[in-house]
């Protein structure tokens, strides 16, 4: 593919992209925040409904042959720390990677410091690299995946995973509506907790 | 059914859509949605300019050209102008600072803009060092059952539960 068709392509499906996160409240530091806080659950419920719908692809793409998987190599140690500098970092910014452009398209000022930062945290990254790699890749096991540790076809094992996230958002969504969460502003941000009246009104007498 | 004036869509039709969109990228590209890899891109061709040594760096190098870099790129900017459509079609245009900023911390302004500056760091450096994001290692590594995505996803969900308990108020 010539790199124009690639970034004509790129620019149409990151629209499509921007334009669902925008209507899912996804990007919303208000839904980030509240969500690794357990108040509100917005962001697990388009994450895991994004993932079925993956995984639904996948198994077609990949069943038909029509397409190969492209997983990245298991790697514990960069895995798990990187994961966890990435989820203090998505706390903080109240945005991931991909959303912090959401935020800057819907108009907040702050994601554009969090853009610089991030292009800055990507190329200390690219400096430290050759350094960092041999840490990084210790215990590194290459391309694994569930299907090949189980030996159970992908697309079965990708059916049944979706069937299980389906069914665990059924249960969330009975649990607690997600209109409840999306707020008046829609921006996840709900009314602050009243403070509790005392439990005896005491009568004027 | 949605409407394209609606503020929220429902959050399983609107994430579903955003898993179809693995059918173009495997498809046309051969390989899944991600974010993070573009501020490489971006930023060593930045660098390229005051440092053009920096192509040495076999990582570097890995990241400045060919059409699956630029795509991620121009996938990012779109995420932007998407969201730009999108708001502007239902009127949740955002001003400034979001208004959580004020319940769960101090700062002033000026302080967010700093805090955010040094989120963006953390947190590229984070998605770098996994080699993947949220898009990256959960939309596409979970899809693909891929072990070191699980690994990845449960590390980050732990990183950020643990800061946004600690460091903040509680947002509601």
């Amino acid at each position: 593919m010539s790199i124009v068709t690639a970034i004509l392509l790129g620019l149409a499906m990151g629209v499509a992209f921007g334009f669902f996160l925008e209507k899912a409240r996804v990007f919303e530091p208000a839904v980030i925040l509240g969500q690794f806080q357990f108040r509100s659950f917005l962001m697990l419920r388009v994450f895991l409904a994004g993932v079925a719908a993956g995984l639904v692809v996948l198994a077609v793409l990949t069943g038909f042959g029509w397409a190969k998987l492209s997983p990245k190599a298991l790697l514990p140690m960069a895995d798990i720390a990187g994961g966890l500098v990435l989820g203090a970092g998505i706390a903080l910014a109240g945005a991931c990677p991909g959303t912090v452009l959401a935020q800057i398209g819907a108009g907040y000022k702050d994601a554009w410091f969090t853009l610089a930062g991030g292009i800055l945290g990507a190329l200390a990254f690219t400096y430290a690299e050759p350094h960092l790699a041999p840490v990084l890749q210790v215990a590194g096991q290459g391309k694994l995946t569930l299907d090949m540790v189980t030996g159970v076809p992908f697309w079965m094992l990708a059916l049944g995973f979706a069937v299980v996230l389906v069914l665990a958002l059924v249960g969330l969504e009975r649990w607690r509506p997600w209109r409840q969460e999306i707020g008046e502003n829609a921006d996840g941000l709900m009314p602050p907790r009243q403070a509790t009246p005392p439990a005896h009104a005491v009568p004027a007498e | 059914m949605p409407r394209l004036t609606d503020k929220a869509w429902s959050p399983y039709v609107a994430g579903a859509l955003i898993g179809l969109l693995q059918i173009p990228a495997f498809l046309f590209l051969g390989t899944a949605l991600g974010a993070s890899s573009s501020f490489v891109t971006v930023g060593a061709s930045v660098a390229e300019v005051f440092d053009p040594g920096i192509r040495a760096i076999r990582y570097a190098a890995g990241h400045l050209d060919g059409a699956k870099n630029w795509w991620q790129v121009a996938l990012v900017i779109g995420i932007a102008l998407g969201a730009f459509a999108s708001s502007r079609l239902s009127g949740a245009v955002r001003r400034g600072v979001a208004p959580v900023w004020q319940r769960a911390t101090d700062l002033s302004r000026g302080g967010r803009f700093v805090l955010a500056f040094f989120a963006g760091f953390l947190m590229l450096m984070g998605a770098r060092i996994a080699d993947g994001c949220t898009s990256g290692h959960g939309l596409s590594g979970m899809a693909q059952l891929s072990l070191g995505s699980f690994a990845a996803v449960t590390a980050m969900f732990v990183g950020g539960i643990l800061t946004a308990t600690l460091l903040f108020r509680p947002v509601r």
